[in-house]
């Protein structure tokens, strides 16, 4: 079925208009009715509205309609409350999720682990529920903007007079002294109100404020590139969350990146016991006060990519890490996460001495990771034939490493020298004390041979033992996308300030003859257009009392 | 309305339509810990081997290669590193490529270890732990077995005897 959609004051509609694009007739309602017109959208077609949609039109459609957007909001919401029952994954650093959760709150906490509810956040249908409202949200306004843009640009000065009447704010009535110049005078008062005017012979329409209707628009902006940017988050090098252990003293490099940090020192201090509570007191609880890392950030500026030389780095930050103030260098930020007070053995400077006498040849350092492989000492040359960080005999006795923790460091020397045999002599030496008992060092070497030398290592004082003190574990974060997040956010409060503080008025006025017929609108604060239309009224020589120029329709 | 219409609306629909995609897709299909899969890429590194020269991954493309992650204190990585060394020795002229990578030890160790126990296949050092993150690698020995084009055929975790080891080399160099 064709619609006939021609006004009869010939203007040609599109499908859908509900106030007559050119001359504002209402197209539906009897011409009886004196009932507040609908004003949204100033009664034009929305984009989608057709006669006969095909597949594309239905999904625009679908995607074009308010209700469904409120639908989908609120499923979002729904949505959303499932993932505040339980904590996240997201909210855990180590930890076995398929365990965790039937574990603490048994069969219910499984359930909703199987249901993928343990991450709603990043799960298929919470994303697809976002892209859909995102969807909506450029579609809704698109459909919408575009023909609100047009109608507001297009606007007819001479309406038709149920248009006039129709608003909630009307007057109509007798203009005595009518005169040529009474439009002209009108212009000149509403302009001093704040108006801009247009007219022509008998007819006039006054608007203020217009650009208030494009907060909704300027809204949705913001919404659509907020929701970009936390879609988008993922995307690679955009967000990085990444804990790291920085041990005291060293340089660490932090993977995936040209940056390199170095803990110059981490402290921790405790609450004294005076200073916490009773309760805490009682149950012997420690409370930490403070935790600060001395941190330096370095950037690699050459040799990076090329593992067999040391790479040339160049300090770029240094902070004090403390809970809750990172290091941020330009986004990339480091925050303290926890540490560990277990000192590691990163080095030792030995002496080697005669055993019957004490005699000394000298020292030298040998650190635990990336040790010389032989060393100098006096007239005595020391080669490093084996090294074991972590020392222990297997079930053959072998001599093995459990790990690479320098827990039980143990060095098996070759010793050249004066009075020595040309191959020299085999030496084991550990360097803790408890390990030279543990595991008879001296029993070791008198099977090696090392004892028939009568030369011994030994650390003379604890000023030749150097301990990595403790480590920081450090969290890594950038988020390159809080930028845009902000950005969105910032446009979308624009948007809602527009809406707030401003208004949209129209006054329109036409003179039939004798007769003044004027019709005014607004979104919000009604009362102040009426005030508005009534004082005017009165510039003009009209006396009318504000409350009778609303029309509240057939019911009065 | 304008002519344009029909082609702006598909315009806007494609874009939602490949960005949404793309935005489902990546939480979907994105690995979280960037842990690689049978089936995935391997990914590239950079570390020093033991002859003193830099080895990429990359350069053993067109080529199986057999990744092998170990340390010498992992006793299950020193029991199977005789049978690492035999398949070497048995399939390296058909383009087989044994890597084993050692996680974080210094030089020296490796060094004495490998000559002690015989093996003379490349061995990288990983002393920044690079690969072992790329990887994801938890338990020790892991061993992925990539094919000529790059792809992760299937990843052992533990230890490997001779002949699974044999297995899973023929099924790698099948074209």
């Amino acid at each position: 079925m064709i619609q006939n959609t021609k006004c009869e004051c010939g203007h040609q509609n599109r499908v859908g208009t509900v106030l007559c694009e050119a001359c504002g007739k209402p197209l539906y309602d009897s011409d009886q009715s004196t009932e507040p017109l609908e004003m949204r959208y100033d009664g034009v077609a929305r984009r989608s509205q057709k006669s006969n949609p095909n597949f594309i039109d239905r999904i625009w459609n679908f995607f074009s309609s308010v209700k469904v957007a409120v639908y989908l909001i609120i499923i979002t919401l729904v949505g959303a409350m499932f993932g505040t029952i339980f904590e996240q994954e997201s909210n855990f650093v180590y930890f076995d999720p398929s365990t965790f959760y039937k574990q603490k709150y048994g069969t219910i906490g499984d359930i909703y682990y199987k249901l993928g509810l343990s991450h709603t956040y990043e799960s298929w249908w919470f994303v697809t529920l976002l892209v859909m409202i995102g969807a909506s949200l450029v579609i809704c306004s698109l459909d919408r903007v575009l023909p609100l843009y047009k109608a507001l640009s297009r606007q007819k000065i001479r309406k038709h007079r149920q248009f006039l009447i129709r608003q909630r704010v009307v007057y109509e009535g007798p203009v005595e002294n009518l005169t040529g110049d009474w439009i002209s005078s009108a212009v000149t008062s509403l302009k001093k109100k704040g108006y801009r005017v247009k007219h022509d012979e008998d007819a006039l329409l006054a608007e203020k404020q217009r650009f208030s209707r494009w907060g909704p628009y300027i809204i949705h902006i913001g919404l659509i590139i907020f929701l970009l940017a936390i879609l988008f988050r993922g995307l690679p090098g955009l967000n990085v969350d990444k804990h790291y252990w920085f041990p005291e003293g060293e340089i660490t490099k932090i993977p995936d990146s040209n940056l390199y940090l170095k803990n110059e020192g981490f402290t921790v201090e405790y609450y004294p016991e005076e200073e916490l509570p009773e309760k805490f007191r009682e149950s012997g609880r420690v409370v930490p006060k403070l935790f600060e890392t001395k941190a330096v950030l370095y950037q690699c500026t050459a040799d990076c990519d090329d593992p067999s030389k040391d790479p040339l780095l160049e300090e770029v930050k240094r902070h004090d890490i403390r809970v809750n103030d990172p290091l941020n260098y330009n986004g990339f930020k480091v925050y303290q996460f926890d540490f560990d007070l277990t000192p590691k053995l990163r080095s030792v400077t030995p002496s080697l001495v005669r055993a019957d006498t004490g005699e000394s040849y000298g020292k030298f350092k040998l650190s635990m990771t990336n040790s010389e492989e032989t060393y100098q000492v006096g007239p005595y040359t020391l080669e490093l034939s084996n090294k074991y960080m972590d020392f222990d005999l297997n079930e053959e006795g072998k001599p093995v490493s459990k790990s690479n923790d320098p827990n039980a460091p143990a060095f098996l020397f070759v010793i050249k020298g004066p009075d020595l045999p040309e191959a020299g002599v085999q030496y084991i030496y550990f360097p803790k004390q408890i390990d030279k008992e543990r595991f008879q060092q001296d029993a070791i070497n008198e099977r090696l041979g090392g004892l028939d030398s009568g030369l011994a290592l030994d650390v003379l004082g604890m000023e030749d033992v150097d301990f990595i003190a403790s480590s920081s574990y450090l969290n890594i974060r950038v988020d390159r996308a809080m930028p845009f997040v902000w950005i969105g956010l910032g446009i979308v409060m624009l948007g809602l300030v527009l809406g707030f503080y401003w208004h949209h008025r129209r006054i329109w006025l036409r003179l039939d003859g004798q007769t003044l017929i004027l019709g005014a609108h607004t979104a919000k604060n009604w009362f102040g257009l009426r005030r508005e239309v009534a004082r005017f009224l009165q510039d003009m020589g009209v006396d009318v009392d504000e409350k009778h120029l609303e029309n509240r329709g057939n019911q009065v | 309305m304008g002519k344009a219409r029909r082609p702006v609306q598909i315009v806007i629909l494609l874009f939602i339509i490949v960005l949404g995609g793309y935005a489902i897709g990546s939480t979907v299909f994105g690995d979280h810990e960037g842990r690689p899969t049978q089936g995935s890429t391997s990914p590239d590194f950079k570390l020093l081997g033991m002859d003193g020269s830099v080895h990429s991954l990359k350069e053993y493309r067109g080529k199986s290669v057999v990744i092998n992650f170990w340390a010498t204190w992992c006793t299950y990585c020193v029991s199977e590193m005789p049978a690492l060394q035999a398949q070497w020795e048995k399939w390296r002229d058909q383009d087989v490529v044994i890597l084993g990578i050692n996680t974080g030890e210094d030089r020296l160790t490796v060094d004495r270890f490998v000559k002690q126990v015989g093996v003379d296949f490349p061995i990288l050092l990983d002393s920044e732990n690079e690969a072992v993150q790329k990887y994801g690698i938890v338990p020790m020995p892991t061993t992925f077995f990539v094919n000529k084009k790059g792809n992760i055929v299937s990843i052992h975790e533990g230890e490997l005897d001779l002949t699974m080891l044999d297995e899973q080399i023929e099924k790698l160099i099948e074209p």
